[in-house]
């Protein structure tokens, strides 16, 4: 990958690179990953060893220093655990790898999409011979509903041969249509730019591309087979590329924060709980390989017309950065009167002259 | 990152922590006081395992600060009973040095100095020379209630309610107690945090300062004016928690309860409600180490003479609108054994 080094890496690259398990860092190789851990996360804070695994580091702690390794130096406060084995990427769970691949996808796009903004640019690899940036380049209503009916009867197809007759051909694909009209409907999505700062962050629901936008998306039991292919431990079908496989990034996440929402104590939404309700499963076995293209397609289109969509996000990335501050609680919130002087003032504590003493 | 070399002291306060104290030099004596209306003297063994309780001194009332004076065996104490009291750790005496109309809130001592200075809530310092204890001690009046308290080797820095912080020169306040005449603070400074200051510390070169306030935060400035040294200066967030999302999100953010700098290598670390102890360089400003979270909020921390040891006082923290508040079998003593290099900053980049 001589090209565009300095610039911006495109998608594919940002997935490759390794990165840590205990601290979210990325890196350029394998091999500085691996330095970077035995430095940070895996040495011996007495004698300053460098070991390989958090498991090494445990056992030469116990065997030289009879200390007892309780957790993870230097790691995220939920990844500090002993229990999984980490070297370099070995040993990464699977649903961490999935949130990890979904968050660089979601920055990347929001990244993009700020660029885009900002520039007037069209994205790469896309319409790249396009001439003035600022002409609008989204897909007519014929041209998606086109599109949608190529995918339906793909889909269809595809469903009845796996179904294999077991469920009426004319339900599923009905149910299906939503899911995979979803992401081709962009300019109805305004407030659907792309991925990270359109979700509206509502809790306990997985948002998920595609599920904001059509009622009908709510008939899931029109998926017989997606919720079976995503049981919570093993790694989603072979083909699916990362970015619709995942659940959107938590709404802890939002847009102001985003290194580390990962401490937010938002469950890693969809995948350990197994069932994931509004996860569009058949879109990634069967739209994989479209995927990333729909989701540049609808970021540009949600982008483009009039800048007005991508003011939204904006606006309500900032209205959730403030909602933020504002939702911050102080355990104790007194600028005038110390703890001190309020615990001296309950009858436990008080002091009064002359009747102790 | 905790390993064995931090131990839970056997016999803790039996109800909060106020403050927490370990003995000039290499002595490693403890003093920690308590809302139980005692002051508890604990010996660390050699081998860093094991605290054991020497004895505790009992006080009218509860009691907000402890220090030591310039020996192991002399003891200052603040209490909520008006007084400020000078204890002698071999024999248990106590002999009450001067009385102000509140409760005491912080003391310190200069050994550089020799003076003893404790801060009330009836907005007044008074300052003790200890070498001339027939001298009566020189009150200064003070703008605003001090919530905490910090010497450097020639300062004393003051932090009083409405963020109002006043530095004041050992030298003069020592010369100040033989005329008896109250000096003008050397400086006086707006805090730079917004909210309430929890706690101060000096560094231990004399350069400068930290403060924490209730709010989550830290600030560290330097006590050079010149507008180079003013611009160095700078606050930071830390001890906050990202809420859960059904409960609106956003941060929950603790009191900063304790700062304390480490002797030897100039670095500090902060104790908040949050119940961890972090190691921060100043001079990089970076933050080095986060301990494992401890059981409740932390609410006093020190270092050892040597550096070498780190106590931490940990009970439940008071939080806003508690109208009962008890620490009793939930405040904990631990002490931490620190590595050569634990608390060693790599210095600014």
């Amino acid at each position: 990958m001589g090209k565009k080094k300095r610039g911006h890496p495109d998608i594919e690259e940002l997935l490759a690179r390794p990165w840590c398990y205990y601290c979210e860092r990325d890196f350029e190789d394998l091999k500085l990953l691996i330095s970077h851990q035995k430095a940070k996360h895996f040495k011996c804070e007495r004698c300053g060893k460098r070991l390989n695994t958090a498991g090494g580091l445990s056992v030469h702690m116990n065997q030289v220093h009879k200390e007892t390794l309780q957790c993870v130096e230097n790691a995220l406060p939920n990844r500090s655990g002993l229990d999984v084995e980490i070297f370099g990427m070995e040993g990464v769970p699977e649903d961490i790898l999935q949130q990890h691949n979904q968050r660089i996808i979601q920055n990347f796009y929001t990244a993009q999409a700020e660029r885009q903004k900002a520039t007037g640019n069209p994205p790469r690899g896309q319409s790249g011979g396009q001439g003035p940036s600022k002409k609008i380049k989204y897909e007519t209503p014929e041209e998606i509903k086109k599109r949608l009916a190529e995918h339906r009867a793909k889909l269809a197809a595809q469903k009845a041969a796996a179904a294999n007759g077991t469920a009426p051909p004319a339900a599923p694909a009905d149910g299906q249509a939503p899911a995979q009209g979803a992401p081709p409907f962009p300019p109805q999505q305004p407030g659907y730019p792309y991925p990270a700062a359109g979700v509206p962050p509502v809790s306990g629901v997985p948002a998920v591309p595609g599920v904001p936008v059509v009622p009908p998306y709510g008939a899931a039991p029109g998926f017989p087979a997606p919720t079976g292919a995503f049981p919570p431990g093993p790694s989603p079908p072979p083909g699916a590329t990362a970015p619709f496989a995942l659940p959107a990034r938590p709404p802890s996440g939002s847009p102001g924060a985003p290194p580390y929402f990962y401490g937010a104590g938002a469950p890693p939404p969809g995948y350990p709980g197994g069932a994931p309700p509004a996860m569009p499963a058949p879109d990634s076995a069967a739209a994989a390989g479209d995927s990333i293209d729909q989701l540049i397609r609808m970021a540009e289109a949600g982008i483009k017309p009039g800048a007005a969509p991508a003011k939204n996000g904006a606006e309500e990335a900032g209205g959730a950065g403030e909602k933020k501050k504002k939702g911050a609680r102080m355990v104790y919130a007194d600028t005038e009167v110390s703890p001190e002087e309020k615990m001296a003032m309950l009858p436990r504590y008080q002091w009064v002259e002359g009747a102790a003493a | 990152m905790a390993p064995a070399t931090q131990f839970e002291v056997a016999q803790p306060p039996q109800d909060a922590i106020s403050a927490l104290a370990f003995g000039p030099g290499t002595s490693r004596r403890l003093l920690v006081s308590s809302w139980d209306k005692n002051v508890y003297l604990y010996e660390v063994s050699n081998n860093a395992d094991e605290a054991t309780l020497v004895r505790t001194f009992e006080h009218r009332a509860p009691v907000l600060d402890v220090c030591f004076g310039a020996s192991p065996d002399e003891a200052y104490t603040a209490g909520i009973d008006h007084q400020v009291k000078k204890i002698d750790l071999a024999t248990g005496d106590q002999t009450v040095l001067s009385k102000h109309s509140e409760a005491v809130r912080c003391v310190v001592f200069s050994a550089q100095h020799s003076l003893l200075i404790s801060a009330s809530w009836d907005c007044t310092l008074h300052v003790h020379n200890i070498s001339q204890p027939s001298q009566p001690p020189l009150a200064v009046p003070l703008p605003g209630k001090p919530h905490a308290l910090a010497a450097s080797p020639t300062k004393l820095v003051v932090a009083m309610t409405a963020r109002l912080v006043h530095i004041y020169d050992l030298p003069t306040l020592a010369s100040a107690v033989d005329s008896q005449q109250p000096p003008q603070p050397w400086q006086q400074r707006e805090s730079s945090l917004k909210f309430l200051t929890r706690a101060v510390a000096c560094m231990p070169n004399d350069a400068g300062y930290a403060t924490s306030s209730i709010e989550g935060r830290v600030a560290v400035e330097w006590f050079d004016d010149s507008p180079e040294s003013q611009a160095r200066k700078y606050a930071f967030k830390c001890h906050r928690q990202a809420a859960p999302e059904d409960e609106g999100g956003g941060d929950v953010v603790y009191p900063v309860n304790a700062l304390a700098f480490h002797p030897v290598h100039g670095t500090f670390a902060s104790a908040g409600g949050d119940g961890t102890v972090a190691l921060w360089d100043a001079e990089a400003k970076r933050r080095m180490r986060q301990y494992q979270r401890f059981p409740e909020s932390v609410a006093a921390l020190g270092f050892s003479g040597d550096g070498r040891l780190l106590a931490v006082g940990v009970c439940p923290g008071f939080e806003t609108g508690m109208e009962d508040y008890s620490g009793e079998g939930r405040t904990k003593l631990f002490i931490r054994e620190l590595g050569e290099s634990e608390a060693k900053g790599k210095g600014s980049k």
